[in-house]
């Protein structure tokens, strides 16, 4: 069959000589098709259901298909060397036109791996990057625990401890010197005003100054962090309380008027 | 009862033959649409319920190349018919000329019995077992192209392969351990 198709096809640009060789050959191949198939008829197979006898059919076919693939012998499509090369050619035009097909396929392929492998290698280079940094991180913390003996380490420790107790001094002394200078207890206030003395004497008695406010704030905040509101009462002078809220150094408790805490400055 | 038979008639120039079997003829028809878009050779495409053909048409019917049997896993109806057509079949057939095809094998309403059943089959058959999609369009073109492959091979128009040749590479083999209940 696969000849005859071949010849049908390549016959169209052929000369009438090869083209009427061609046909011959059709014909005889077509007669001894119609001889084998007369032959099939005539030969009729016994029916067989059991699925054990289909196995044992379907060996003798396959080795009778072994048998004559081993036995046949290649043999020239015909002799004319015209249709050969024609028939030559549309195969090799089909075989390029597939192995073109190949190409672009693998090409396709080539630049998806291609650019898979520059992801990959910039990754790598990432790894490599974090893994020098954590060898680098490894040996300094190797090396300085080779030098630190116990005692420096200590002597480290006061020397930072001295320094933050300093800091912490200087702190305080400058609120300190801000309170002195720009707000001052409040006897002195009440005293420069003197029309109301009067009236606020009584109130003026165990007022605070404003850096004992603060100190009750922050020594509340420190010592009981879960509960650092402080009660306003008496002693603290309300413009100073006042103060406190609106610049948002001291906020009020939500649900108890009379209690504040400092503000959380962090 | 007439049986189908592979060799009786002579081939066609260039052409191959397939009949599809379906019982309940969902599948078939978009498969044949696809299938008869092939260019390189003539596809003829026959549709049937089941098996046997009718007489009438038996003049007119080309000698068919490739029996394929859709089976729709979700009905089994589907999987009986096939059974009972499959007797109608010359043993002629069984040697490369015969394939199925099942549908809806993930589909949740299909048994899992009922998928081994049609690869037990397809395994005492010798015949090769394709699972296809048939509800998108990109699975009815990968059936066609399966199909296609099979087609030309059992019609003939591969030069150096025969159909039996293929089918004993291609054919369905049913686990060793499709028997037992897996206890995991």
């Amino acid at each position: 069959m696969a000849e005859v198709k071949l010849g049908g096809q390549a016959a169209a640009e052929l000369s009438e000589a090869a083209q009427g060789e061609l046909m011959e050959q059709c014909e005889e191949q077509f007669a001894q098709l119609e001889k084998l198939q007369n032959e099939m008829i005539l030969c009729e197979p016994e029916c067989c259901e059991n699925p054990q006898e289909q196995a044992v059919n379907r060996l003798m076919a396959t080795e009778a298909e072994l048998k004559q693939w081993l036995t046949v012998e290649p043999e020239l499509l015909i002799s004319n060397s015209e249709v050969l090369l024609q028939a030559g050619k549309e195969e090799m035009l089909k075989l390029c036109s597939e192995l073109e097909m190949v190409v672009s396929c693998h090409e396709a392929k080539r630049d998806k791996l291609r650019e898979t492998k520059e992801l990959e290698q910039k990754w790598l280079e990432e790894k490599k990057q974090a893994l020098i940094a954590a060898n680098d991180h490894v040996e300094r913390l190797q090396t300085e625990k080779g030098k630190l003996s116990e005692q420096s380490i200590l002597q480290d420790t006061k020397a930072k401890i001295q320094k933050m107790k300093v800091y912490h001094e200087r702190l305080m002394e400058a609120l300190g010197d801000v309170l002195e200078k720009h707000v001052p207890p409040p006897q002195n206030e009440s005293a420069a005003n003197r029309k109301k003395k009067n009236i606020t004497q009584e109130l003026h008695k165990d007022l605070i100054s404003l850096n004992e406010i603060l100190e009750l704030l922050m020594n509340k905040v420190l010592n009981t962090p879960h509960d650092p509101y402080v009660t306003v009462d008496d002693t603290f002078w309300p413009p100073y309380t006042e103060m406190l809220l609106r610049y948002g150094i001291a906020v009020r408790h939500q649900g108890n008027n009379f209690k504040i805490r400092l503000e959380t400055f962090c | 009862m007439s049986l189908l038979k592979p060799f009786s008639k002579l081939p066609g120039l260039n052409s191959a033959n397939i009949l599809l079997v379906e019982s309940e003829e969902q599948f078939q028809q978009s498969l044949a649409d696809a299938l008869v878009e092939e260019t390189t050779f003539t596809v003829n495409v026959r549709l049937a319920k089941s098996l046997p053909l009718p007489v009438e048409n038996e003049e007119s019917r080309p000698r068919i190349d490739l029996v394929v049997f859709i089976i729709n896993l979700t009905s089994e109806l589907s999987l009986q018919s096939a059974e009972a057509s499959l007797k109608c079949l010359d043993p002629g057939y069984f040697l490369g000329k015969v394939c199925f095809m099942v549908t809806n094998a993930r589909s949740a309403a299909a048994p899992v019995e009922r998928l081994d059943v049609a690869r037990k089959l397809a395994a005492s058959l010798h015949c090769p077992l394709l699972f296809a999609e048939d509800q998108t369009p990109d699975g009815v073109t990968n059936a066609t192209e399966r199909l296609l492959t099979i087609l030309k091979v059992a019609a003939g128009l591969v030069p150096m392969a025969t159909a039996l040749y293929l089918s004993n590479l291609t054919r369905s083999t049913v686990p060793p351990d499709i028997e037992q209940p897996s206890f995991n």
